[in-house]
């Protein structure tokens, strides 16, 4: 595998699984903040069933997606079957409930106080919520990573609605599944290799960021 | 009384689903601008949920809550315009992330105040809790007392129409305690701030404010407290009394005229049982009466109330009570030294209270 055609498939991982994260996290957050701070009738089924997608396995969300946007399916008049922009939104779906679910439990532990500080100290309701998620703005980070982590990391959506053309659709992982295929164990163990050291050096940029932030505190 | 700030009619609030049971219901409460009001009863008694809805974090349940002569939750904004003009400062306050100033300067902030005037107004209200000079540390590691002085500094800082405090001195010692109840009249005065406070602290409560609210399960009580005793005071030149009951002699030292209030420490009482081959105690502040109740605080000590003439309550170690015969019903000699009794209120015969 030449390095021009690594770097695109590193590219294309970064690309489609960051915008992912981004979507999905635009997402979670502000749904788990709702659902962090209000009992309502239906909760605990919406939690449930949040619990039961973050297990759906991938090949199962690419297939959905792919029967939606195959040249048949009710969305397949977009002709977005093999491209990024489908790699993208089948990965949104299958991190989406991932975000959720670490940020829910993230809202959960901040000190019920700090909403109430805020709201006495002038803060309006919209303002507190900020507030609430700055204070929990390090395991948000981590849910909002794992979401990456975990994009970044699958095979089954980014084949299946990919279709691993090279240097349009390839990315690391469907890489390292051809390389497997192919019988080139040693590139496909290079390729895992970096995918660990790229998922490690976002975790590292975003922490030391977050902390600089903070004021070391 | 001054304009009142609150004006409160029928207020319950409940806190389960439903319409009741009421955990507070307050008939009619007004609090006067630039007053001071201490709310006192024990835990449980609804203190903290009244300061909650009089910080509109609540919204009551039933009647009517005005706040300056309008119902705040009537404005279409969850009561935020309210809510800027009174400060809660809880039991427990929370602090956010990052440096003491942050905290200071967090409602400045959220007030849009330039950076400057953020900054002054921080630092003078770090000085007045006496912590100058600490806007820099982060507010991790702070002891509990030193993160109340935070949010006291930062509620000071805003120098709101009402500042509303959940037993304020809690966590502090003594002498930072007495400085804090200074700190709040100054702010009374210089800024006309209605100040609100809960404390179990009955002498706290006389010293600092102008009227007291007595809150029971939940209600409006009138005032019973046992070991607070009000009255004129007379005096020998060396040492002053009150009488409660005719006969009933209060004792303490020094020359006291006008209208004063006692508080006397439980645990400052000594019980002897009374009877056959006792010796009774000897001097002032000796009254007799039997045991009315008796109830465990904690591992080592008992409650006593007694009723004679007056009532008493007195902390009694539990080793004493056995060793000293001490039961349910059985007549008891207390007595106390002139020097425990803690004289609050020393006024002139009449005059109002001045804050």
């Amino acid at each position: 595998m030449i390095a021009r055609e690594l770097a695109l498939a590193v590219w294309i991982s970064l690309k489609t699984s960051g915008l992912a994260a981004l979507i999905a996290s635009a997402v979670a957050v502000p749904a788990a903040l709702f659902l962090s701070g209000r009992e309502f009738r239906g909760k605990r089924i919406v939690l449930l069933v949040n619990q039961t997608w973050m297990a759906a396995p991938t090949v199962v969300i690419g297939l959905l997606f792919y029967s939606l946007l195959s040249r048949n399916g009710p969305l397949g008049g977009f002709g977005l079957l093999y491209t990024q922009a489908a790699m993208t939104f089948g990965q949104v779906f299958l991190i989406l409930p991932l975000v959720v679910g670490f940020s829910y439990t993230a809202l959960r532990q901040v000190d019920r106080r700090a909403r109430l500080t805020a709201l006495t100290l002038g803060a309006s309701p919209r303002q507190a919520g900020w507030i609430v998620l700055r204070e929990a703005r390090f395991p948000l980070a981590v849910a909002v990573l794992a979401g990456f982590a975990r994009a970044i990391s699958e095979v089954g959506i980014a084949m299946m609605l990919g279709g691993n053309i090279r240097g349009a659709t390839r990315n690391i992982t469907t890489s390292i599944a051809l390389e497997t295929a192919k019988g080139e164990f040693r590139n496909g163990i290079i390729l895992g290799a970096l995918l660990l050291v790229i998922t490690l050096g976002i975790n590292i940029l975003v922490q030391s960021g977050l902390r600089g932030r903070d004021g070391g505190a | 009384m001054s304009r009142p700030v609150y004006r409160l009619e029928r207020v319950g609030y409940a806190y389960g689903p439903g319409p009741g049971p009421f955990s507070l219901e307050v008939e009619a409460l007004a609090i006067g601008d630039g007053e001071i009001l201490a709310v006192v009863g024990p835990n449980g008694a609804g203190k903290t949920t009244l300061l909650t809805l009089l910080a509109f974090l609540l919204r009551p349940t039933r009647g009517r809550l005005e706040f300056l002569g309008r119902d705040p939750w009537a404005a279409g904004d969850g009561a935020s315009g309210a809510r800027r003009d009174a400060v809660l400062l809880t039991h427990h306050p929370y602090l956010f992330r990052g440096t003491i100033s942050d905290n200071v300067a967090f409602g400045l902030k959220l007030r849009d105040l330039p950076e400057a005037e953020r900054r002054d107004r921080a630092e003078a209200a770090l000085a007045l809790v006496e912590l100058d000079g600490w806007g820099g540390r982060s507010v991790t590691g702070l002891s509990a007392g030193q993160a109340q002085r935070v949010a006291i500094a930062r509620a000071l800082a805003l120098r709101p129409r009402v500042l509303l405090l959940d037993e304020p001195t809690a966590n502090l010692d003594a002498a930072l305690g007495l400085r804090m109840e200074a700190v709040l009249r100054e702010a009374g005065r210089e800024w006309g701030t209605t100040v609100v406070f809960s404390t179990h602290n009955f002498s706290q409560a006389s010293r600092l404010a102008d009227d007291i609210l007595y809150l029971s399960e939940g209600r409006r009580v009138e005032f019973s407290h046992e070991n607070c005793f009000s009255g004129t005071a007379a005096t020998d030149g060396r040492t002053s009394w009150i009488e409660p009951k005719p006969g009933a002699r209060i004792v303490f030292p020094g020359e006291v005229r006008g209208h004063v209030t006692c508080v006397i420490d439980p645990a400052a009482i000594r019980l002897t049982a009374a009877g056959e081959g006792a010796v009774p105690p000897s001097g002032p502040n000796v009254f007799r009466g039997r045991v009315g109740r008796m109830e465990t605080t904690d591992a080592a000590t008992a409650l006593v109330r007694i009723v004679g003439d007056v009532v008493f309550r007195a902390a009694v170690p539990l080793r004493e009570i056995e060793s000293r015969g001490i039961s349910l019903s059985r007549e008891v000699l207390l007595t106390f030294e002139p020097g425990s009794v803690e004289v609050v209120g020393e006024r002139p015969a009449g005059s109002k209270k001045s804050s």
